[in-house]
């Protein structure tokens, strides 16, 4: 017996909305905790820290270092650390042949979703004060 | 209390990639049927059924336990499905043992059932597994499981010095000890150069590093032992039954490569049981991958144990994984080892504690049990 069902979903993301709104134009906006400071990138509802509720929008400025990488079949992720953060992040590196340790976040191709990173030559965390 | 409780009777179907044309219905019923004979027992006995199925994208059924209560002459029980990722089938075993606990129910079924591999392809199942995690992060990058394990376990290495010879110690020991159980998925003779050899899936995970996707079935019957026939007083019953989550996203743990969560749930494990690793005697743990073997050790506080008896099923690795169906095997393996009657490989000594542990996401939802032979 063959059977199929395609799944068209529409998923509202209630108030982590402006996140999501800016990984769709490359920007990476993490959550502040106001009661104990913790920067969380993915962006959250409530600090995984302190348990605070109280949280706001803080804008990073997109660049990571690579903890550890992983290759495969299905793509190449990694596990890594956002400038700024202070959790790490997964994400899916979007030019794979690059050995590089840092990147910086781009959309996600073809109009996806999930945080990708391009990775750079060199570390280009702090170009601007070179 | 816990403690009253016995594993009555149980079976399970083999587990592998089916290619006979028979449907999971019919491993359910074969598994129900099955348990009710081995505990001595019959349908009309059973006053509850509880269902370990984990993705109605699996089996193109929504409300399953109804179903399958249905299919397996149980109409009029109490029916519910439980549901924890990878964990569900354990998560459903401590469902019904809090119904015979309390009071709710006198003999409970537990049955898991999985069609992992026979109704989809494996790159769909993939993409299902991905939603194990935070789908609206990992999931929705398209991070597969075997990724995100992998990332972790590269930590656990850079951590402890794990080797990646180490990792396909486990992958070959534990598809011997399925050699011995023809339930088993991959009873495979293999060496170390074999899994060195195997193709990458996401490094350093290679293909014998990791369990298959797997169709079958498993039943439990629980009960306390004056609601049944004289066998089940020599049946092992529960010590300890505890569970425990850690923070969905990898990211954003302490220790990525640390199974906290599971850890937190042994040592409710231990505490409940009045005993300490130390009194563990044999174990049947979840090694979804090679490296996570040696993680859940550690979590557990078995890892210096190298003559503990581990995985004599063969494991996730080499019994196989159909999900719903995976944490009712474990415990059932287990108390088969405890009562002298495994159909496996069996412990040179004859325990009297065993610990079973499974996990759905990475390490995210954990159950952990202890039993005790009588």
């Amino acid at each position: 017996m063959k059977h199929q069902i395609n799944l068209d979903y529409t998923i509202p993301v209630g108030d982590l909305a402006p996140y999501f709104e800016a990984l769709q134009r490359g920007d990476a906006l993490a959550r502040k905790c106001k009661g104990c400071g913790r920067v969380s990138f993915p962006a959250r509802s409530q600090c995984a820290d302190c348990n605070g509720a109280e949280m706001q929008w803080h804008p990073l400025i997109g660049t990571a270092r690579i903890l550890f990488r992983t290759d495969g079949a299905g793509g190449s992720f990694a596990l890594v650390q956002f400038d700024g953060a202070d959790t790490r992040s997964t994400v899916a590196l979007s030019n794979a042949a690059q050995t590089s340790d840092f990147g910086a976040l781009v959309k996600a191709p073809d109009g996806g979703n999930g945080i990708w990173l391009d990775l750079t030559s060199h570390d280009a965390r702090n170009d601007d004060v070179r | 209390m816990i403690g009253d409780v016995v594993i009555a009777g149980g079976a399970m179907t083999p587990f592998n990639r089916r290619k006979d044309g028979s449907s999971f219905r019919d491993w359910a019923r074969a598994a129900a049927l099955s348990a009710l004979e081995d505990a001595g027992l019959e349908a009309a006995d059973i006053d509850a059924l509880v269902v370990a199925s984990e993705s109605d994208f699996f089996t193109m059924q929504l409300n399953p336990a109804a179903l399958l209560a249905d299919e397996c002459g149980l109409t009029g029980v109490a029916a519910k499905r439980v549901e924890g990722g990878g964990a569900s089938g354990h998560l459903a075993v401590h469902a019904g043992l809090a119904e015979v606990a309390s009071g709710m129910a006198r003999r409970v079924m537990v049955l898991g059932v999985e069609p992992s591999a026979s109704h989809l392809k494996g790159v769909d199942v993939g993409a299902l597994y991905g939603l194990s995690f935070d789908a609206w992060s990992d999931g929705m990058t398209g991070i597969d499981s075997t990724s995100l394990y992998a990332l972790s376990v590269q930590g656990f290495m850079a951590r402890t010095g794990a080797s990646l010879e180490d990792f396909a110690e486990i992958a070959v020991r534990n598809r011997a000890n399925a050699r011995e159980n023809s339930n088993a998925h991959l009873p495979l003779d293999i060496t170390l150069k074999d899994v060195a050899d195997s193709p990458v899936v996401a490094s350093p995970y290679r293909r014998l590093d990791c369990s298959p996707l797997s169709d079958g079935a498993a039943a439990i019957i629980l009960a306390r032992d004056e609601d049944l026939p004289t066998l089940g007083r020599s049946r092992a019953r529960f010590r300890a039954a505890s569970s425990a989550v850690d923070t969905v996203r990898l990211g954003e743990r302490a220790d990525p490569s640390f199974f906290a969560g599971k850890h937190r749930a042994a040592q409710k494990a231990y505490a409940m049981a009045g005993l300490t690793a130390a009194d563990i005697q044999l174990a049947e743990v979840y090694d979804s991958y090679s490296g996570a073997q040696l993680q859940a050790l550690e979590a557990l506080g078995l890892a210096a144990r190298p003559e503990l008896p581990v995985n004599l099923s063969g494991g996730l690795l080499g019994q196989g994984a159909p999900v719903g169906a995976t944490g009712v095997a474990q415990v059932l393996a287990a108390a088969l080892q405890l009562e002298g009657r495994y159909f496996g490989k069996r412990a040179q000594n004859a325990p009297r504690f065993a610990l079973v542990d499974t996990h759905g996401g990475i390490a995210t939802l954990n159950a952990v049990s202890i039993l005790e032979a009588v």
